[in-house]
């Protein structure tokens, strides 16, 4: 076979297939690199040439760049969606980045200036009518009901319209005008859309605007920008709002203009898990937590699989393969599916525990329940990998070196304390460090058994059952009062720092048992 | 990830020449505790079985033995399943698209991942080159930082991305796998160097004599001569893709283009009892092609974990 496909791979076939490679990445970028000129991303196009030049040069010059020809292909992938996203998830750690703090700041100024209006003081009300014109664009016929004037509002402007072009309903609103047809009945269903954006603008910053499908108001903004300034001035009683280097525009009364903008905001998420009473507290609980779980369920599982391991480390005991299939096969199962099922299975209602048993445990929604349901769990789905792990090291271990402690006149228990399991320890701690690391972040145990629920009462956030990542994914996307992208993130880099400190303190340690032995 | 491939990496047990058996009055208590531990470890397997192929699809009903064997559960998962109102309870048509997309973003996300990861061993392994270690340490200390940590971010470059290439945007397969395969690297191409290297380089270089390209050798002589290997890194790739919830949860955003974990997750949910029969089916047919790829490559895996040297 090998000789086949090196003469396959040789010569011409070798060639059009670099060729072909070539070509389809430069088409690829060259594509995007339009489309991102479309858009004005002048840094995105000039990386992107960057990028294809350096692949081009790569794959074309002959000798000195051979070995990275091999690592270009892993490494784009590498950078594109491993790199950048830590850095970026540092860049974002470091702003506000949050709801009511997702746009730029001019952004931000141009979304208060048009959207936060008020009815003005002395504005008139007008019925309205909405028709469309010879070009098919929609405007608002207005009947002033105070005056009893008519006016056509379109984008442009207001105009009066005589009162002989005008035909009103018994209402006393306007039915038709000449020169104008009215609405289609289907075209009610989707002229919501139509309407939100249109306003008439009338002078002096004001507009009117349509409520709903036949009344209109005049409307003026509730704040003036002052450019000089850079403040907002709430028109009604001449209160300042000022820019307060968060990302917001800020009263001396602590009143706030919403929408904020993104901004840098130095440690603030950081010191707001320090400082912030309504942030620490369940942070807190959340972090004793996940260390408390990954910790238990790591010896949990080690000593269960080690127990089955030396009940099942004998020479010549019948059924000894069976049993270690059978243990096996759950392991066989994708955990996805094993943690669904036991959802299932745990359920207080209908749950099949509860019935063999007789009991109405509310094993996934009283705390304490849920936190012995989730540990269980986890051990049941790591059991078999300890055991595996443990069986391994106990038939490696020289049987003369137990032999020889029996001889010296040890009893069983004794050469299992000073013989084996120090033996075994050098070969599986690492093991049970990386295993800690694993369920440290052991997004999927939690989340499909509990969603880390049930909920503490002192937090909007945080349940009984929350590890650090279930939390920070759970602020960062299901958080009902809004999403806050810069204390998630803030989190995750805590947390990689917890579990890389750890994993380091407790490497050197085993490498000092690894001496010991 | 690491788990996993721990436990496959580990010492197989050599297999013990077989003696008499020892008497049961010595050995009941070995015999007690692995039945235990059979029983707590099969539990759910069993009755995922049963309430799979139970008539009775609400879950109060079921009980360990099937009344009646059945496949109704199995159809409706499949045709949608009406409730009292006549109103179709299960979106038929999704657990196949969960299904689908499973397979596909599982699928291509563990073919890449290897040729990736082989193309960068090979080259770890093969040449020497400036920067050749510092390599192969930044790709440990990168993988330190797992994706999952990342999610915000990855959530957010794939919004702003998808803003102007819409095709690799939210809510696309296409997004997920590639997102996935900026974790193909690290753990797997120091799995498949440490095996490259186990490779004899005269092999390689007796190629070379005869006119091979180094392409050519990574191709014809190495490539096949890792079979096991990659065979090992293919499974674990794959059964770690197929687990992903979180990423996917957030990438993911309709019905009909969720994977399997993240469509159970919200169908089982949602109307619990009711869907417990469907819901167990789904779970079965999910769990086949784990087993089958587990069942098909076990050859290579038991080789790829026992031998670690090559036969000619």
């Amino acid at each position: 076979l090998p000789t086949r496909l090196i003469t396959t791979f040789s010569g011409t076939v070798g060639l059009v297939l670099k060729i072909a490679f070539l070509s389809i990445v430069n088409a690829l970028s060259i594509w995007a690199g339009v489309v991102l000129i479309d858009h004005n991303k002048w840094r995105a196009v000039a990386v992107l040439i960057a990028a294809t030049a350096a692949i081009d040069a790569i794959y074309l010059v002959k000798r000195w760049t051979l070995p990275l020809k091999f690592l270009v292909p892993g490494t784009v992938f590498l950078l594109a969606f491993q790199v950048i996203p830590v850095v970026y998830t540092v860049n974002v750690a470091f702003t506000n980045y949050s709801t009511g703090h997702i746009l730029s700041r001019s952004e931000a100024i141009a979304n208060i200036q048009q959207n936060s209006l008020t009815e003005a003081a002395n504005g008139a009300s007008y019925s309205m009518t909405l028709l469309r014109d010879k070009d098919h664009n929609l405007v608002l016929a207005l009947l002033d009901e105070d005056s009893g004037k008519t006016f056509i509002g379109t984008e442009a402007g207001l105009q009066p319209l005589p009162r002989d072009r005008v035909e009103l309903n018994i209402d006393g609103a306007i039915a038709s005008v000449q020169g104008y047809s009215p609405l289609k009945g289907s075209e009610f269903a989707t002229i919501d859309k139509e309407l939100s954006g249109y306003k008439v603008p009338v002078g002096g910053g004001k507009a009117i605007r349509p409520q709903g499908f036949d009344t209109a108001v005049v409307l003026e903004p509730t704040y003036r920008y002052n450019q000089r300034t850079n403040t907002f001035v709430r028109i009604k009683d001449g209160v300042v709002f000022r820019d307060n280097g968060r990302g917001s525009y800020v009263a001396a009364t602590g009143d706030e203009i919403e929408p904020g903008w993104k901004t840098y905001i130095g440690l603030r998420n950081f010191s707001r898990l320090v400082h912030s009473k309504l942030i620490r507290d369940p942070f807190l609980k959340v972090l004793v937590w996940t260390l408390f779980f990954a910790t238990s369920v790591v010896f949990l599982s080690f000593a269960l699989g080690l127990l089955l391991a030396i009940a099942l480390n004998k020479p010549g005991l019948r059924f000894q393969r069976t049993y270690r299939v059978l243990l096996v096969i759950p392991y066989a199962v994708p955990a996805f599916l094993s943690l669904l099922v036991w959802q299932g299975l745990l359920n207080d209602d209908f749950g099949v525990v509860n019935r063999i048993f007789h009991t109405s445990i509310p094993w996934l929604f009283d705390p304490w329940w849920a936190r012995v349901s989730v540990i269980f769990v986890s051990v049941w789905l790591t059991v078999p990998y300890f055991f595996l792990v443990s069986l391994g090291a106990l038939q490696s271990i020289p049987r003369e070196l137990t032999e020889a402690a029996q001889v010296d006149g040890g009893g069983a228990m004794q050469v299992f304390r000073k013989v084996t399991l120090p033996l075994l320890l050098v070969a599986v701690a690492p093991l049970m460090i990386a295993s800690f690391a694993f369920n440290f972040n052991n997004f999927n145990n939690i989340y499909l058994l509990t969603q880390g629920g049930p909920a503490l009462g002192d937090s909007p956030i945080a349940g009984a059952t929350d590890i650090l990542i279930s939390y920070t994914y759970k602020i960062a996307f299901t958080a009902g009062k809004g999403q806050d992208y810069g204390l998630a993130t803030a989190i995750g880099i805590l947390i990689f720092f917890i579990v890389a400190t750890i994993s380091a303190v407790s490497f050197s340690r085993t490498k000092a048992l690894e001496n010991l032995a | 990830v690491s788990t996993r491939e721990a436990e496959l990496t580990a010492p197989v047990a050599a297999e013990r020449r077989r003696k008499k058996g020892p008497s049961l009055a010595d050995t009941w208590w070995r015999h007690a505790i692995a039945l235990c531990a059979v029983v707590v470890s099969l539990f759910p397997v069993a009755y995922i079985v049963s309430a799979a192929f139970n008539g009775n699809n609400s879950l109060t009903g079921s009980s360990l033995i099937p009344k009646q064997v059945t496949f109704d559960n199995f159809r409706s998962l499949f045709q949608g399943q009406k409730n009292v109102t006549g109103h179709a309870t299960f979106q038929n048509a999704h657990y196949l698209s969960w299904f689908a997309n499973s397979m596909i973003v599982a699928g291509a996300t563990a073919l890449c991942t290897v040729l990736l990861s082989a193309l960068a061993a090979y080259a770890f392994s093969r040449f020497r080159f400036k920067g050749r270690r510092l390599g192969m340490l930044s790709l440990l200390l990168i993988q330190m930082f797992p994706q999952l940590l990342a999610i915000v971010a990855i959530y957010l470059i794939v919004f702003r991305v998808g803003d102007i290439f819409h095709f690799i945007g939210l809510n696309t397969l296409l997004a997920l796998i590639v997102v996935y395969l900026g974790g193909a690297m690290g753990v797997n191409t120091w799995l498949m160097k440490g095996f490259f290297d186990t490779i004899p380089a005269e092999l390689d270089e007796s190629a070379r004599v005869d006119g091979a390209t180094p392409a050519q050798v990574f191709w014809g002589v190495v490539l096949p001569l890792a079979a096991p290997v990659l065979a090992v890194i293919t499974l674990i790739s794959f059964i770690t893709t197929l687990n992903e919830f979180a990423i996917a949860s957030v990438i993911l955003q309709t019905q009909t283009k969720f994977t399997l974990p993240v469509g159970l997750f919200q169908y089982i949910n949602q109307a619990y009892s009711e869907h417990w029969g469907p819901f167990a089916a789904g779970v079965l047919i999910a769990a086949v092609p784990a087993a089958l790829l587990f069942a098909f490559l076990q050859r290579y895996i038991v080789e790829g974990l026992t031998s670690g040297a090559v036969k000619g």
